[in-house]
């Protein structure tokens, strides 16, 4: 190759050498200074020629060498490495990207709503009753709608309302707040809810296990065991499961009128209430609750400020086969309660005109409910309700009911319920009979104390 | 009454010494006998565990008894299904245990089901589609892939709790991912005619079962997850397993037998009854003994053994 290089120069140079001297031949009339000159400007201008070759020569030899150069083993691309040889932070890191941008339109859209999300849970329960009875005959009773809300309010506490409407208007049944972070097993419950009186007492109507509430309930507690005031509860400690409460308020019961919910009173005119519950397991399948109860109010203003006195004792047997739970169970309640209190002889005038009365006599009444409910089936559970309530004025005899009763359950939150009382009170003999429509819409906790 | 007082008092104080006193084993409270069977294998002597549940229940109504009050007071740490299988039963109970070392978003609530991907996440929430579950199916502990993540979860959960101890849990779900790996093994091979086998259940219990294995589930005796079914619906649903030739009809055993029986009778179906969780039949003692099982009794349905 470079020998071919040194001929091309060669014959290049001295084709320029010929035309050199053929161009020297007519000048030869021209003087000897000038023609130095015009000899050396060719000369520079040969140079230039010649570099101008040799650089053009350079180019093709570089482009000859490239072309005769045997093909080279073409790079190889590189291949990615296996996943599992991968970084394996990269490829979490990947992943999370990719999930990332697959999720961040509805991220988007989910923070549109974001103000809404601390809103409360809310359910809203619907409870009608067609009712039949002897003396007052029939009627659509639309009970209540009870509205539900729920939610926490900072990592100390939260917060319950339920506001009922009923034909009777709108009525805030319970709305209180309940510490959530106190040490040594205790909580503080503040404002208006169901006192921890006994148990029924303190479900609402619409959870009860029968369409109204127990007769000895209305009669010594005042219905539902409703009060403004504080509770403080704890629980014991111990593998035994055993819960105190202690309570104040400004009375107990939601339709006991003896007592204003609005006057201010001394510290003897309210009420003061202390409940033991504990839990007995007789074996996986059978269990029983005990609580005991009692209120005691110091001074009632319209006794003669005389002392009241109100116990109760409870007992719940469960038998539920733990491998047929859903389907299959007995219940069996029983509540007795005591009251002691000075009531006017005669009982109090139902004549606003009339005096109020002076004299006062020492009373003791008792009461009671039982109740047993078997589970046939996920959606049959049939019932009997006893009732017994003495008078608390010891007037008249006591009253007794004996309602038995089917619910039938469609769904967990979806309940009717036929019942046939037999009401056999002094001054009655009556058959009642009720059929009961009861949901729930929304969110909904199995409450541990509506157990 | 001044002598009561002071007796009380004392009761009182004596109490909340022995409450803050502290003990040698980590309380753990678990859910399901599958979870407290994890972590006796993770955690070994290190831990005290307790079942809420004993394996024969149908984990939608699992009793809620004040005991379980009584545990969970007590616990360091809660171990929990998770996906709100436990909708029955924990929130009520989170009411009243009051304490703030396993409520929710605490590092003592280890919820297992974190690195499980949900099937049938519903599209949409509403009951008349029944007792749904919005995170998806919650039925996660039949599949025994699902189960190493639920040890998985269990092992990051502790080791969050008790950093000193990471090193044994880890070394220990090791020598139990091995277990569980050769008899996965094991199951896949002896499982194989299983495959594509349609069957019904009685409740969307077999779904990860059923996807693990291969077989199909299309269809349930319950109306919608945990609404009891119509006579128009079990009308429905046997004419459909005849249209299809469904030979397979599973009672989850905390479920009614007589329904069962007679759907299965009607369509000339085998009947098969299988357990949910651990101890949910004596032969089910731990997690692998139960998987074992389900496989066994499964194919003994679909065999005709």
């Amino acid at each position: 190759m470079r020998s071919i290089t040194q001929a091309l120069i060669v014959g290049t140079v001295c084709l320029f050498s010929t035309q050199v001297f053929a161009q020297g031949t007519p000048g030869q009339t021209r003087t000897p200074d000038a023609s130095a000159q015009q000899l050396r400007r060719d000369l520079e201008t040969m140079k230039e020629q010649m570099r101008q070759m040799q650089d053009k020569i350079r180019q093709q030899e570089e482009a000859i060498e490239k072309l005769s150069t045997p093909a080279a083993p073409p790079v190889p691309t590189p291949v990615p490495a296996p996943p599992a040889a991968r970084d394996r932070e990269q490829l979490k890191q990947e992943v999370r990207e990719e999930v990332l941008r697959d999720i961040q339109p509805q991220l988007a859209a989910a923070s549109k709503t974001f103000p809404s999300q601390f809103n409360p849970a809310i359910g809203l329960v619907i409870d009608n009753v067609f009712s039949y009875r002897d003396h007052d005959r029939a009627n659509f009773d639309f009970r209540t709608a009870e509205l539900g809300i729920a939610a926490s309010i900072d990592p100390f506490a939260r917060g319950y309302a339920l506001i009922s409407g009923s034909p009777d208007g709108l009525e805030v049944e319970e709305a209180a707040l309940v510490t959530t972070s106190l040490p040594y097993n205790l909580t503080v419950k503040g404002g208006r809810f169901f006192a921890d009186f006994g148990r029924l007492a303190h479900f609402h109507d619409d959870a009860l296990p029968v369409v109204n509430r127990p007769i000895v309930l209305d009669r010594f507690i005042g219905g539902e065991s409703r009060a403004n005031g504080i509770e403080v509860n704890y629980i014991l400690p111990i593998e035994q499961y055993v819960a105190l409460t202690a309570g104040m308020y400004n009375k107990l019961g939601a339709e006991n009128d003896r007592v204003s919910d609005t006057v201010p009173r001394g510290l003897g005119e309210f009420t003061y209430l202390g409940h033991a519950v504990t839990f007995i397991n007789l074996s996986d399948d059978h269990s029983v609750d005990v609580g005991v109860s009692y209120a005691y109010t110091p001074k009632i203003k319209i006794d003669q400020r005389a002392e009241r006195h109100l116990a109760g004792i409870d007992i719940t047997y469960r038998y539920l086969p733990l491998s047929q739970a859903g389907y299959r169970g007995l219940v069996w309640g029983t509540e007795l309660l005591f009251n002691n209190e000075k009531r006017p002889i005669g009982g109090f005038p139902t004549d606003p005109t009339v005096p109020p009365p002076t004299d006062f006599r020492r009373r003791d009444a008792f009461g009671l409910y039982s109740y047993l409910e078997a589970r046939l089936s996920r959606r049959v559970y049939p019932g009997f309700l006893f009732d017994y309530a003495q008078d608390i004025d010891r007037a008249v005899g006591a009253t007794k009911a004996y309602s038995p009763y089917l619910t039938f359950w469609p769904s967990e939150f979806h309940r009717l319920r036929l019942q046939y009382t037999y009401l056999d009170a002094p001054d009655t003999h009556e058959n009642q009979f009720f059929l009961q429509w009861t949901a729930i819409l929304g969110s909904h906790i199995h409450g541990f104390r509506d157990r | 009454m001044k002598r009561f007082v002071l007796v009380s008092l004392s009761v009182m104080l004596l109490l909340l010494a022995c409450h803050t006193g502290a003990d040698a084993k980590i309380r753990v409270v678990a859910t399901i006998p599958d979870l407290a069977d994890m972590a006796r294998n993770i955690g070994g002597d290190l831990l005290e565990i307790k079942s809420l549940a004993t394996g024969i229940e149908d984990i939608h109504a699992v009793p809620m008894k004040p005991s379980f009050v009584a545990l969970l007071n007590r616990a360091d740490i809660l171990l929990l299904m998770g996906l709100e299988v436990e909708h029955a039963f924990l929130p009520g109970l989170f009411e009243v245990a009051r304490n703030p070392k396993i409520q929710r978003d605490t590092p003592g609530y280890i919820d297992c089901s974190v690195y499980v991907t949900p099937l049938e996440v519903p599209t949409r929430i509403d009951r008349a589609l029944g007792d749904q579950h919005p995170r998806g199916n919650p039925h996660i502990n039949l599949d025994p892939v699902y189960g190493k993540a639920m040890a998985r979860a269990v092992t990051d959960g502790l080791a969050r709790n008790y950093p000193e101890h990471e090193a044994t849990f880890k070394k220990n779900l090791a020598t139990y991912l091995q277990t569980l790996d050769a008899a996965i093994a094991r199951w896949q091979h002896e499982a194989a005619p299983l495959r594509g086998v349609k069957f019904i259940s009685y409740h969307p219990d077999l779904i990860y079962f059923a996807e693990r294995f291969g077989m199909e589930s299309v269809g349930t005796i319950e109306l919608r997850p945990g609404v009891d079914p119509t006579p128009g619906h079990i009308v429905a649903l046997e004419e459909r397993m005849r249209r299809e030739g469904i030979k397979l009809v599973v009672r989850e055993r905390h479920y009614p037998a007589g329904l069962a029986e007679t759907i299965a009778q009607r369509t000339g179906a085998k009947l098969v009854e299988l357990p949910v969780m651990v101890g949910g039949v004596p032969e089910a003692r731990d997690y692998v003994s139960f998987i074992d099982y389900n496989i066994r009794t499964m194919l003994k349905g679909v065999q005709g053994g």
